[in-house]
């Protein structure tokens, strides 16, 4: 069930890739994903994108999960005007999407199946890879609704504030663990785009 | 006799009262947007430095927030945001030189109170950025609260509010510290700096500047809380509307842009839009820049040149500048901060 999930997730992120790839390639250029690489912890991040508690007035509750994608941040809020503010990496052109979902389910170390598109495009992925400190997914994933989408830790930290996934967020390892421990399943999610023109 | 000792009586009453309402009128300047028309550019009364807000490099090139803002100002009327002049004013005479004609804005870090706008006969159109007292202290004490900062030593300077908002925020929560007052702000700074105390409070924008010197700035950390109102807006003179209302929605109009989600980057493909509230800020629907006594395309000019409300913050003071403020209170009011323009429509 767990490798199903997986790989409808990327399934479809991958199959948007495709529909949208010259429009990416044109944006930014594909470091695509590095599995097996061993993410480098003593990367230091922009101190724009590192976790602090930071002044977000809202009126919604405590717990409550805003993610920016413009601002590249996820904001856990407290209450009493403040939020725990996280970096984090968005999807490129072509995989941006906004709306309301909840947790549904957390996963540590998730396992990574790629799909053959995928597969056919970067052929140098594996066709599974158990969950570790190597997976693109990182530490832990958390599920966004009954979208293909989640919240995951990385394998490149250094591509925290940038706009290059699939349309999952990504947070470095550190981060996605803090954030995993002080999140629980039905967790209220909201998914903030800038405004089109 | 009689009636032409009347008739004079009236009429030198009537030259006394036209008189009198002569010089009322010259007491009040109405012609500010003429005159800077006719000169060719605005005159700025400025900060002389103050990282950030408005600060000259050696060949005199000015940069900041503040002065940003006043070539918004030169960009809505002139399509040219070069043709501001910058004056430097120190704090003590800048109001008296507002009043006096020397400059047409005042983009100076002023605090917006009531007494200033009731005493001076000046007016402050809308608050461009949103200060207050802060506290900063060693990261490694792991505090996130100033609600935790019972008990701390705290460096402060004398004789400013900032002493006093102190007092008033411990007693309010209930919570006791220990005062090390110096006169100068160096002083100050050196205390916090050399371990004398554990805390040191200023107005935000400032303790970000101050912490940029320390010895280990990255050791440092800046509470978000905020414990006093210093809104800091841009001054005019009082009546003469046509032009106050030239600096109100220039600053509205970078806030809306952000809003609206127009920028520098892409204001062209903005002026294609048929989004209707795009197309009322940018002038492709409406005469709202003709009402203003301006052109169609003010607000486009002010977005081209200038950039948005969020652009001239993240280049001078957030995150594309040294001092890294976080957005905070300055963010817009559906993204977490107070920063909320009226509509244009």
């Amino acid at each position: 069930m767990t490798k199903f999930r997986h790989l409808i997730c990327t399934i479809v992120a991958a199959t948007g890739l495709m529909l949208s790839i010259s429009h990416s390639y044109a944006q930014q250029p594909d470091r695509g994903d590095e599995p097996g690489l061993i993410p480098d912890d003593s990367v230091q991040l922009d101190p724009e994108f590192r976790k602090q508690m930071v002044f977000y007035r809202t009126n919604e509750p405590p717990g409550t999960i805003i993610i920016s994608t413009a601002e590249r941040h996820l904001y856990l809020i407290q209450g009493n005007g403040r939020a725990l503010r996280y970096g984090i990496g968005v999807g490129r052109v072509g995989f941006q999407w906004q709306g309301l979902v909840n947790i549904t389910r957390k996963a540590e170390w998730p396992d990574w199946t790629p799909p053959p598109e995928m597969i056919a495009r970067q052929p140098y992925l594996p066709r599974f890879m158990a969950g570790g400190p190597g997976n693109p997914l990182g530490a832990r994933a958390m599920y966004l609704g009954t979208t293909v989408y989640r919240i995951h830790g990385t394998n490149q930290p250094d591509t925290i504030g940038t706009a290059i996934s699939s349309g999952c967020f990504r947070l470095v390892n550190a981060d996605v663990v803090d954030l995993y421990d002080r999140v629980p399943v039905g967790t209220k999610v909201i998914i903030r785009q800038k405004p089109e023109l | 006799m009689r009636t032409f000792r009347g008739g004079l009586l009236i009429g030198l009453v009537v030259a006394a009262a036209v008189a009198a309402i002569a010089i009322t009128y010259e007491r009040y300047d109405t012609k500010t947007l003429k005159r800077t028309i006719r000169r060719g550019e605005v005159l700025c009364g400025v900060n002389a430095g103050l990282p950030g807000f408005s600060i000259p490099d050696e060949k005199g090139n000015w940069t900041g927030f503040d002065v940003d803002f006043c070539r918004a100002v030169a960009a809505a009327i002139f399509d040219d945001p070069s043709k501001a002049r910058f004056i430097p004013l120190d704090a003590n005479e800048r109001f008296k030189e507002l009043q006096n004609r020397k400059v047409d804005i005042l983009s100076r870090n002023s605090t917006w109170s009531m007494s200033r706008e009731t005493n001076y006969d000046l007016y402050f159109p809308a608050v461009a950025y949103y200060d207050g007292e802060g506290f900063m202290l060693p990261r490694a004490k792991n505090i996130d609260s100033a609600l935790a900062l019972d008990g701390s030593k705290i460096c402060v300077q004398d004789n400013t509010t900032t002493r006093l908002n102190l007092a008033d925020y411990f007693r309010a929560n209930n919570m006791k510290y220990q005062e090390m007052k110096f006169d100068k702000l160096d002083d100050v700074v050196k205390a916090y700096d050399t371990g004398k105390c554990d805390v040191l409070t200023a107005d935000a924008s400032q303790l970000y500047a101050l912490r940029l010197n320390l010895s280990k700035p990255d050791d440092h950390v800046i509470l978000p809380d905020i414990i006093s109102k210093e809104p800091l807006a841009p001054v005019v003179r009082e009546r003469d509307d046509d032009w106050m209302l030239i600096v109100k929605w220039t600053l509205y109009a970078m806030i809306n842009a952000e809003e609206l989600g127009v920028t520098s980057k892409n204001i062209d493909e903005a002026l294609k839009s048929k989004k209707p509230d795009v197309m009322r800020l940018v002038g492709t629907e409406g005469s709202y820049g003709e009402d203003l006594g301006l052109t169609k395309d003010w607000a486009a000019r002010i977005i081209r040149h200038v950039g948005n409300y969020g652009e001239v913050y993240d280049r001078n003071v957030g995150s594309g500048s040294k001092l890294k403020i976080p957005r905070g209170l300055n963010q817009l009011w559906s993204a977490g901060g107070i920063q909320y323009a009226p509509p244009i429509r």
